[in-house]
Parts: C-alpha cells; sequence; structure tokens
C-alpha cells in the first residue's frame, strides 16, 4: 500500500453487493473486505480505515452492535462510517447509533462515488 | 325451595291486613251491641221496678182500705181494698210478663202472687166477715198481728224481687262494661298492631325490593361503564331474584362476548403484525438483489467496463433476477396457502430421481460443504407434483447449506421406509433451541437467522410442510442449539397400477 492512500472497510455478507461496491468504488483506495460484523470490527482495529461501508444485517453480529462497538474506540471510532441497508426505516436508527451518513439499497452507482469523493477526495491514480 | 314471589307476599301480607282489620270490626261491633244489650236489660229492670212498685201500691191500698174498716167500722173504706183488688190481677200479669224468660224471677212473681191471694182470700175476706160479725174480734191485737205478718211477708217479697233485679242489672251493666273496655283495648291494640304490620311490611318492601333494585341498578351503571365483571348475589324474594339471575346471566354473556371480541381483536392485531412485518421482510429480501441487479446495470450503462467483467456482471444479474423470481413465487405460495388452495399436478414420479437432479444442482454451489446422497436403487414411486416436491428438497438442502455457515457435511438420504417413501436431510450446522422447536414450521418463523445475517423469507419450512400434507405426507425434525438439524418427510409410496 503506498503511504497517502485510504483505506476504506466493506462489511456486506452478500457476495454480489461486494462485488458491485468493489466496482464502484474503483481503483485508488485500499480496500478491506469483511463478511461478518465481527470480522468487521477486528479489520477495523487492524486497519484503521478512513471509510467503513457498513450493511446492517450482518453474521454473528448486527451493524448497529459493530457501530457502537466502533465508536467506543478512538482509532477505529473517528472514521468516516457510511450505513447501507435494505430495511425500511433504518437510517433514523443507524444515525443514533453513530453512522455519519447513510445510503439506502438499492443505491445509485454514482451516489456512492460522489459520497466517498467526497469524505475521502479524489482517489490516488 | 323456590322462596314466594313478591307480588305473592303482598297479597299474603294485605290478606293479614284485612283479616286483622275485619277482627277488629267484629270485636267492635260485638262490644257495642254487649253496651247495647246491657241498657235494654237496665230499661227491662226499670220497668220490672216500676210494675213491682205499681204491684206494692195496690198492696198497700189493700192494707190501707182493710185497717180503715177495722178501726173505722165504716165499709165506705174499703173502697180502695176493692179497686185495689180488681186492678191487682193486671198489674200482676204485667209483672208476669216482663220476668218472663227469668225463672228465679218468675218464681218469685208466682210466689208474690200466690202471697197476695192468700193475703187477699185467706185474710182480707175472712176479717171482713169477722168485722161484720164481730168488730172487736177483728181489732184484736191477733188479727192485726196477723196483717202485720202477711204485708211483712208480702214486702219481703217484693224487696227480694227488686233486689234480684237490680243486682242483674248491675251485673249485665258491669258485663258490658268489662267488654268494651276489653274491647277498646283489642281495638286498640290490634290497631296498633296494623300500624306496626304496615310499617315493617313497608320496611321489608324497601329492604327486600328497594335496596336490591337499587342494587341492580348500580351494577348495571357499572356494566355500562365498561365494567362487565360486576355480579349481584343472587338472592332476593321471588321477582327480585329473578332479577338478580338474570342480570348477572346477561352480565356474564356480555363479558364473554367481550372477552371473545377482545380475542378476535387481539389475533387481528397479530395477523396486522405479522402483515406489517412481512412487508418488512418482502422489501428487505427483494431490495437486496435489486441492489445487486440496479447497481450494475447503471455500471454497464455508464462505465467502460472490460470485458470478463461484463460477462461476470450479467451472470450476477441474471442469478439475482431469479432469486427475485423466486422470492416472489414463494410469497404467491404463501397467499394461495392461506387461503386454501395451491394448485398441485398428480404424475406417477420417482422421488430418487427428484432427490439426486437437486443435489446436483447444489453441488458446487459452496466449498465450504460436501453433499453426501444416498438413495436407495430400486424406484421410489409416489403420486404427486414434481416441481412442488423438488422445491420442497430444494428448500431443505438450502436450508442445510444455510444454518450450517461454518460448513460441513450435508447427508441426503431417500429410502423406503414401511409404505412410505422417506427423504431426510441432515446438516451439522447451528442447529435450533429446544424452546423454539414448536414454531419452526411457522410462517415468516426465522429463528436467530436475522441476528446471523442468514438471508431468506421464513417461508420455505412453511411451504414445503403445506407441499408435503397436500400430498397426504408428513414432516418433521430432530435438532439441538449447537448440534445440527435433521429435517425429513414421508409420502405414501404410490400403488402398483396407480
Amino acid at each position: 500500500v503506498q503511504p497517502g492512500t485510504k483505506t476504506i472497510l466493506i462489511c456486506e455478507d452478500d457476495e454480489n453487493l461486494r462485488l458491485l461496491i468493489r466496482a464502484v468504488v474503483g481503483p485508488g483506495y485500499h480496500l478491506v473486505e469483511a463478511e461478518a460484523g465481527d470480522e468487521a470490527v477486528a479489520l477495523a482495529h487492524e486497519h484503521h480505515p478512513d471509510l467503513i461501508i457498513l450493511d446492517l444485517m450482518l453474521p454473528r453480529m448486527s451493524g448497529l452492535d459493530v457501530l457502537s462497538s466502533l465508536r467506543e474506540e478512538a482509532p477505529p471510532g473517528n472514521a468516516h462510517i457510511l450505513v447501507m441497508s435494505a430495511w425500511p426505516n433504518s437510517e433514523e436508527p443507524s444515525r443514533n447509533a453513530g453512522a455519519d451518513s447513510f445510503l439506502p439499497k438499492p443505491f445509485d452507482p454514482d451516489d456512492l462515488t460522489e459520497l466517498i469523493t467526497s469524505v475521502l477526495g479524489a482517489p490516488k491514480t | 325451595v323456590k322462596s314466594l314471589s313478591l307480588s305473592g307476599r303482598m297479597i299474603v301480607a294485605s290478606l293479614v291486613l284485612a283479616v286483622l282489620v275485619a277482627g277488629v270490626f267484629v270485636v267492635l261491633i260485638r262490644a257495642v251491641s254487649a253496651v247495647d244489650d246491657a241498657r235494654l236489660r237496665e230499661a227491662h229492670s226499670k220497668d220490672v221496678e216500676a210494675a213491682t212498685v205499681g204491684v206494692e201500691k195496690l198492696v198497700i191500698d189493700l192494707e190501707t182500705g182493710l185497717r180503715g174498716l177495722v178501726i173505722s167500722g165504716n165499709p165506705r173504706f174499703l173502697e180502695p181494698w176493692a179497686q185495689a183488688r180488681k186492678e191487682l190481677p193486671d198489674q200482676l200479669n204485667q209483672l208476669d210478663q216482663l220476668v218472663k224468660g227469668t225463672p228465679e224471677q218468675e218464681l218469685r212473681a208466682r210466689q208474690l202472687r200466690r202471697a197476695i191471694n192468700s193475703y187477699i182470700n185467706d185474710y182480707s175476706f175472712n176479717l171482713i166477715n169477722i168485722r161484720r160479725q164481730n168488730p172487736a174480734a177483728a181489732a184484736s191485737q191477733d188479727s192485726t198481728e196477723e196483717g202485720t205478718r202477711l204485708t211483712n211477708s208480702i214486702r219481703g217479697r217484693f224487696d227480694e224481687l227488686l233486689t234480684a233485679e237490680n243486682s242483674r242489672a248491675a251485673a249485665s251493666a258491669a258485663a258490658a262494661n268489662t267488654q268494651s273496655d276489653r274491647a277498646l283495648v283489642l281495638g286498640i291494640s290490634a290497631l296498633i298492631a296494623c300500624a306496626l304490620l304496615i310499617i315493617s311490611f313497608g320496611l321489608y318492601l324497601a329492604r327486600s325490593t328497594a335496596e336490591p333494585i337499587r342494587g341492580v341498578a348500580t351494577a348495571a351503571s357499572s356494566v355500562a361503564a365498561g365494567d362487565l365483571s360486576v355480579r349481584l348475589p343472587e338472592q332476593g324474594p321471588g321477582e327480585i331474584g329473578e332479577l338478580t339471575v338474570a342480570f348477572n346471566r346477561m352480565a356474564a354473556e356480555l363479558e364473554r362476548n367481550q372477552l371473545e371480541l377482545q380475542a378476535q381483536n387481539e389475533q387481528l392485531r397479530d395477523s396486522e403484525r405479522r402483515k406489517s412485518e412481512l412487508v418488512r421482510i418482502v422489501s428487505h429480501e427483494l431490495r437486496t438483489p435489486l441492489a445487486s441487479i440496479l447497481g450494475l446495470t447503471s455500471l454497464l450503462l455508464t462505465r467502460e467496463i472490460p470485458a470478463e467483467d461484463r460477462t461476470r456482471y450479467l451472470e450476477i444479474i441474471s442469478s439475482e433476477g431469479r432469486r427475485l423470481s423466486s422470492l416472489l413465487s414463494d410469497f404467491l405460495d404463501v397467499e394461495r396457502l392461506e387461503d386454501g388452495h395451491l394448485p398441485l399436478d398428480r404424475e406417477l414420479i420417482d422421488m430418487g430421481r427428484i432427490v439426486a437432479e437437486q443435489v446436483r444442482l447444489f453441488e458446487g454451489q459452496s466449498e465450504s460443504h460436501k453433499l453426501e446422497m444416498n438413495v436407495a436403487r430400486s424406484p421410489l414411486p409416489v403420486h404427486g407434483d414434481p416441481n412442488r416436491l423438488a422445491q420442497v428438497v430444494s428448500n431443505l438442502l438450502s436450508n442445510a447449506i444455510k444454518y450450517s455457515p461454518e460448513g460441513g457435511t450435508v447427508e441426503v438420504v431417500a429410502e423406503r421406509d414401511d409404505g412410505h417413501v422417506k427423504v431426510s436431510v441432515r446438516d451439522e450446522g447451528l442447529g435450533i433451541a429446544d424452546e423454539l422447536h414448536d414454531r419452526v414450521f411457522a410462517k415468516f418463523f426465522r429463528g436467530d437467522a436475522p441476528e446471523s445475517g442468514i438471508p431468506g423469507s421464513g417461508l420455505g419450512l412453511t411451504i414445503a410442510r403445506s407441499v408435503v400434507e397436500a400430498h397426504g405426507g408428513s414432516m418433521n425434525f430432530e435438532s439441538g442449539k449447537g448440534q445440527g438439524s435433521v429435517f425429513w418427510m414421508e409420502l405414501p409410496v404410490a400403488a402398483a397400477g396407480q
């Protein structure tokens, strides 16, 4: 990983959606992927990501639990956390649990790109 | 024992009052007539007295006449005697008439008559004859004494008769007095008794009707205010008792209806909750594949994608489309299950072949799972809908894989078992806690799956069991938390020639 490259942690249990998010984010970022909630917390501690894209329905540990766990500690806790969920009415509980932004599924790839750029700046090319 | 009705009691009380009042009147009337009798008897006594005094006067006239004759010797002096003698029979008859009916007075009147007759006939005529022949002898002491003795005796009889008559009058007056006093006391006490009876009956009415009726009114107000548990003590005379019994029946019926309505309401609320839960699940389950389809489509349309990625994206779009389609079929199946008509084809099929096909479809879908298949060599003939039964097997296989996220062996057995074709799928996955066992086949029940991140609608097993049961078969399972699960279905073997 080149110095200065921003790290994005993708927590999503649906393989196809992981692939989509990877494709939308594109090159220029350091990507870390988790399939389950506990895995997401462990990777956050390990990689100190700048942005965490978090699904709510995750195996073993729910997205909301991941949120409150991450918000308790400083180094991973200052990452920008984007919650993406297909559950209706889930924006408010997500923001209450500490999410910085929210995108409902299905999502427009351009919206995600725009959000990532505004949070992390343009990717390193 | 059925108590006398309230109206019966009122009639009885009125009768008692009427009898009491009538009794008082009888006593009073009898007292009045007794006083009347006494007054009549008194008047009668006065008459007897007057008649006696009349006789006495005539007797005195007799004596005076005789004495005048004896002393003067002048026959003119005998006139009062003659006059009295003429009047006496009438006077005595009158007396007899007056004392008639009273034997002792009749006797006295008779004795008096005899004494007077004896005085006139034996003494007077004798004396007059003696006077005519020997005036000195007539005036002798002897003859005078004889006259005095006779008149004294007559006077004594007068006294006796008058005294007896007086005492009779006094006795009847006293009896009348006593009777009227007694009648007065009886009448007053009967009137007091009537008053007490009326008051106590009034109190009784107030206590036995007004109070219970007030109780019913209060209870009715409680019912009107919504408290249907209120009950009255089932007592009170006749109609009041019936009223309380009827009231309690009404309240009980209302309460039962209310409870039924509450239960129905609860069911409706429950079904409403399930419906909204369904909407949540449906929207989530549909949005996840939709997110892949729409996102990848958008990328394909707007960005430069390398050829091999493009193929991969299209494959994902296609499979997610099928996932959507199968989800929609499940929702529709549940809808049909609820309506009670799930259409089924009936063909002679070999369950062994259907199981083998499904296992082949699942093979290679997961790297961490190993599928072991053990299908009987001889055909397993069943009458049924091949697509639906394939759907059931597919559901069992997909559950076995989904609920063993750490991977492991999934063992599929299809065999003949005692007149049945039995298909079982065993996994080494999460298993199901005992307390959740009775809800496993319930609609939308997913156990710990949502927390575990295992996708699904909670409809698969509901549909699977209904399909098996529609084929005359049964479905069951054994499981324990952390010990994996085995689900099996049993279908009747198709008879040869069918």
